[in-house]
């Protein structure tokens, strides 16, 4: 019995934590961002699941430094996988290659797919054309769908800044589609 | 080139990929997660145990050789109060350790709580027949199986740290009884057996362990020390000479409700009155929703329960009845 547990405080603390983290349910809603919060950033292919990897590891490891009261679930996993991409980039300057689109979705036609494909690798290769900062707030707003506000919180910034950063990369990323 | 575009450049991660990466994770939990919140919610137990004698002091110096007196949790009742005090207390015990013991003993460890192939293994591990529900809400199954080992500690009390316990809070028509320093409570803890069930969308947890143990010395006034640890829980004076009375100390665990509980009502599982707390849960993922909890504890001959889940009240009284 560890010291303390007949004291009163470890009460409290069980009592407010009454409602813990469903770590199952957690892991099933936000692996897709996470997941897609690298592959906007570094493309697609296994580097994004690497990393996806390392930043749900590092999380669970951590998991006792997370208090509900200070922050939601979600922007804590998001303020760990901010930081592996930063270490990822930090450690490997100039090797972000997002040309390695692979298969879509069943659906459509094969024409269809072929062509989206085309797309999305045009996509996928002027993505890696941007800044490091232009692409974390593209895939905070479009891997992860946070909303402008959200994102404006995660980077202490006004939500204006947020939205003129998004239209300006968005504006850049259709010049470069177009060209 | 437009928003479309990039909304749909989104992508499913591959399934290989989640389930290898969720194994991997389920891997360390089995290594840590049952240690946590097993320990946490039984230590919970345990500590309201204590809690319900610590304050009893006796009106008459009681000798060493008098009959022990044994607490066994039978019941459980819920007690509100103010979360300015839960965190007056919490900080009041940060800073100078224990809030009204100046000793503690660790009799016997419980190591750390282990992943079990079976219930049948369980069983054979806890020295206990391990009860299961026989219904789970549609689509659920069970998953896991976790035994933490037997704790035993003593705790001295100390008189100077409740006095000045009660001078921190402001209590000054309290009155503490003399005599009650170096007096030993001591907690024995049983082995605990944990089950995990889940579906694709929602969890639950069932916990059943012999019901904890609290020996203290015979003849002390349990109620005038029950009605102490309500005031220091922030009761008003009358609110906890009520229920002190009201209370049968040897046998009732007061629960302290949760924060984020929302309801709470006595409810009946298998003729064995429950105690059922409905909480607001955590935050989700998103961190914009909370998924709603439910908790629901009750005790049946030796032994007591705890279950808690994304399920609604009723679900979880039914798995409660059922449980065999």
């Amino acid at each position: 019995m560890a010291n303390g547990e007949a004291t009163l405080a470890r009460l409290w603390s069980w009592t407010r934590q009454a409602g813990e983290i469903d770590w199952d349910a957690a892991y099933a809603e936000a692996l897709p961002r996470v997941y897609n919060f690298f592959r906007y950033r570094v493309g697609d292919g296994p580097l994004a699941e690497d990393l996806t990897s390392v930043t749900f590891e590092k999380a669970w490891r951590a998991r006792e430094q997370y208090r509900r009261d200070r922050a939601a679930f979600g922007t804590w996993l998001f303020a760990v996988a901010r930081n592996v991409a930063v270490d990822h980039f930090r450690s490997h300057r100039a090797t972000v290659p997002l040309e390695e689109i692979e298969e879509l979705p069943g659906g459509p036609t094969p024409e269809d797919i072929a062509v989206r494909r085309s797309d999305h690798e045009r996509l996928g290769r002027l993505l890696a054309r941007r800044s490091d900062r232009e692409r974390e707030f593209l895939a905070l707003k479009y891997g992860s769908e946070f909303t402008n506000r959200e994102i404006a919180r995660m980077m202490g910034l006004s939500e204006s800044n947020v939205g003129t950063i998004l239209h300006r990369a968005v504006e850049a990323l259709r010049a470069d589609w177009d060209r | 080139m437009d928003d479309r575009m990039l909304d749909e450049y989104r992508r499913e991660p591959d399934p290989r990929f989640a389930s290898e990466l969720r194994d991997r994770l389920r891997r360390l939990e089995r290594r840590a997660f049952p240690s946590r919140r097993a320990t946490r919610i039984f230590a919970a137990v345990a500590a309201a145990a204590a809690i319900t004698v610590v304050f009893a002091v006796p009106s008459v110096r009681v000798s060493a050789q008098a009959v022990l007196d044994v607490f066994r949790v039978k019941r459980f009742a819920a007690v509100e109060f103010k979360e300015s005090r839960r965190d007056l207390l919490a900080s009041i015990d940060k800073e100078r350790g224990f809030l009204v013991f100046d000793q503690q003993e660790k009799v016997l460890d419980p190591g750390p709580p282990t992943y079990v192939a079976s219930r049948e293994a369980a069983t054979a591990k806890a020295g206990f027949e391990v009860s299961t529900p026989s219904f789970l809400p549609p689509g659920m199954a069970a998953d896991s199986v976790f035994v933490q080992g037997e704790a035993a500690a003593r705790m001295a009390v100390s008189e100077s740290k409740l006095r000045s316990l009660l001078e921190r809070l402001d209590l000054k028509d309290v009155t503490v009884p003399a005599g009650l320093d170096g007096h030993w409570v001591e907690l024995r803890k049983p082995p605990v057996v944990m089950q995990r069930f889940k579906s694709e969308r929602r969890r639950a947890m069932f916990l059943q362990a012999p019901s904890p143990e609290v020996t203290l010395p015979a003849g002390w006034n349990l109620t005038q020390l029950g009605e102490i640890g309500l005031r220091i829980l922030g009761l008003d004076a009358r609110a906890a000479k009520r229920i002190a009375k009201a209370t049968d100390w040897r046998s009732t665990l007061l629960v302290p409700l949760p924060m984020n509980a929302t309801s709470f009502r006595q409810v009946t599982v298998r003729g064995q009155s429950g105690l059922l707390i409905m909480t607001t849960g955590e935050p989700a993922a998103d961190g914009k929703r909370h998924r709603e909890k439910t908790i629901l504890m009750w005790s049946a001959g030796d032994r007591i329960f705890f279950l808690q889940g994304d399920l609604d009240g009723k679900e979880l009284v039914r798995m409660a009845e059922s449980v065999s």
